[in-house]
């Protein structure tokens, strides 16, 4: 039989499998918001850690990261490994989230923004925020899926309907049961990306003579990959740092990962969850960019570099098979993503926008129907994205820019997030000013080009977003009682559970 | 200084190094033992200073 038809024989296997996972899930599906959209906070550890991995890592990494690492060399592994330095942080913020999420009820990170700056406006300009700028993130895996269809079918299966298989399968897994759908079909794909992409790795590897033989002919063939910047000048400290600085700061920027802070039912179901993801994500990036790299040596010379793993699946190394069932592990690892992202965009859309403004009064059956019809909305504007993107080449619309780029919105929440836990003085007015000129920052340098001296627009976003958060914040009156009193709750919790 | 503290300025340190050693220490080393490897070995002692702290968290409302 034909490639062609093993390919949708793969594609058709991982549907069924999937459709039934979220199917068991929603027999678990009990009912109100906090159930769709959290799981009811009762998520074990190991569902949590395998969900929080698959939710993170997507069809930026064996597509976008192995592009990047094909394209520009190490200074991606080192952009990515700064990421997962980042997640250092969750050892403040996991348990801060997480204790606050269960005494105050918060659904979404907004809400909890709202809450402590006693402020519907913080929740709303936050969610509007994500609203705008995990549009394109959404967007870029399903560019992913269908490059990867495209490439792996030899051009038989058009770009657009990979991205319309994805954009399916996302609705549907987030659709049916909410987060308990999520999770699960999300556990079984991060199994699916870690196994199918360390096998191919390995075929690569020893096609190539063995890990050493492989090292010493990336060395001949490419010194200036490895190192920064690189020899045609990519990774300057500037691209670095503005490459790098929204990704640092992504576990709490992006709602979609944030909100799973709230989920795991036990603190040992936390350390389970941060323990599990560490050591994922750092297997996880090695075998991406030694991928870019292996990339580099058998299909030098590509124009499109995100095309790089798509050619290097077709290669006569690879057995076909094996080319299929990674494949179907990139295509999990962009679902999974983007049916939370979707979810989370739901959940904020429903809480911060339906309820936080327009419809204070709304019950919560009428929350959770208005946030199931954003899940499908949000997934055709993603669409369209993707398919006008999709066409276009250039480091600008290659998926690790373009990723980068999205959280470079995001990064604006960073000091509102940083003000809610730690500084008391900080106030509503701070938070909203601050959100909205980096915001506006962000936009006109990317829509422009424009990088004064050097630097990139997530960097000019956050300076100006923190210096206005400070002075805005110093320059009006803190909601003090709640300051004192959400902040005094999280001293004393903090204290018995040992968290720092 | 407080733990959270110490943990605030151990972190900042990590992000120093970041910068500071594939740039300005490494830039010249065209090799797998350079950037590449710093970077590896940087990641593994900052998951495992997150493992260290994590590890004494205890359960709440377990």
């Amino acid at each position: 039989m034909s490639t062609i038809f093993w390919v949708w024989f793969g594609i058709a296997v991982y549907i069924v499998v999937g459709l039934g996972i979220a199917l068991m899930a929603r027999r678990q599906l009990g009912v109100g918001v906090s159930e769709f959209f959290l799981a009811n906070r009762r998520v074990g550890g190991f569902v949590s850690a395998l969900s929080y991995s698959a939710t993170t890592y997507s069809a930026f990494m064996m597509v976008g990261l192995a592009g990047l690492t094909y394209f520009t060399g190490v200074g991606a592994l080192g952009f990515e490994l700064t990421y997962l330095c980042g997640m250092f942080m969750m050892v403040f913020f996991l348990p801060r989230f997480w204790l606050v999420g269960r005494k105050y009820g918060y659904v979404s990170p907004m809400e909890l923004l709202s809450d402590r700056y006693q402020n519907r406006g913080v929740g709303a300009t936050t969610a509007i925020l994500a609203l705008v700028f995990l549009v394109p993130y959404g967007a870029i895996q399903l560019m992913g899926v269908g490059y990867l269809m495209n490439g792996v079918s030899g051009g038989a299966i058009p770009v657009v309907v990979g991205i319309i298989i994805a954009v399916v399968c996302a609705i549907a897994w987030s659709s049916i049961a909410g987060l308990r759908s999520v999770a699960w079909t999300d556990a079984f794909q991060a199994l699916i990306m870690i196994v199918t992409s360390a096998a191919v790795l390995g075929v690569v590897i020893a096609a190539l003579g063995g890990f050493g033989a492989f090292f010493s002919k990336l060395e001949a063939a490419s010194p200036g990959l490895l190192t920064v910047p690189t020899a045609g000048g990519s990774w300057n400290i500037n691209m670095f740092i503005g490459l790098a600085l929204p990704w640092l700061f992504f576990l709490i920027s992006n709602p979609q990962v944030s909100q799973r802070l709230f989920i795991p039912r036990s603190v040992t179901a936390m350390k389970q969850m941060l323990g599990g993801f560490l050591i994922f994500g750092f297997i996880y990036t090695l075998i991406s960019v030694l991928w870019g790299f292996g990339a580099n040596l058998l299909v030098p010379g590509l124009e499109n570099a995100d095309l790089a793993t798509p050619k290097l699946l077709s290669l006569s190394m690879i057995p076909t098979g094996l080319a299929i069932v990674v494949m179907i592990g990139i295509t999990a690892a962009a679902i999974s993503t983007i049916d939370s992202i979707l979810l989370t965009l739901s959940s904020v859309w429903a809480r911060d926008i339906h309820r936080g403004l327009i419809n204070p009064k709304v019950s919560e059956r009428g929350e959770l129907r208005v946030g199931q019809w954003v899940i499908p909305i949000m997934a055709v504007i993603a669409f369209v994205f993707a398919w006008w993107a999709a066409g276009k080449t250039g480091l600008d619309f290659m998926i690790a820019p373009l990723a980068s780029a999205a959280s470079a919105g995001l990064l604006m929440a960073v000091p509102t997030i940083f003000g809610a836990f730690f500084w008391k003085r900080a106030t509503a007015l701070g938070a909203i000013v601050s959100c909205i000129a980096g915001a506006i920052v962000v936009l006109i340098f990317q829509i422009t080009g424009a990088k004064p001296l050097g630097w990139w627009p997530g960097t000019w976003g956050f300076i100006v977003c923190a210096i206005l958060f400070v002075g805005v914040s110093l320059s009006t009156k803190p909601p003090k009682a709640k300051a004192e009193e959400f902040i005094g709750y999280l001293r004393g919790a903090l204290k018995k559970g040992n968290f720092i | 200084m407080t733990k959270s503290a110490w943990a605030w300025v151990w972190f900042a340190f990590l992000l120093a190094l970041d910068i500071a050693i594939p740039w300005f220490v490494l830039t010249h080393v065209e090799r797998l033992s350079g950037a590449f490897l710093f970077w590896t070995i940087w990641a593994a002692v900052a998951i495992a200073s997150a493992f260290i702290i994590f590890l004494k968290w205890r359960g709440v409302e377990e």
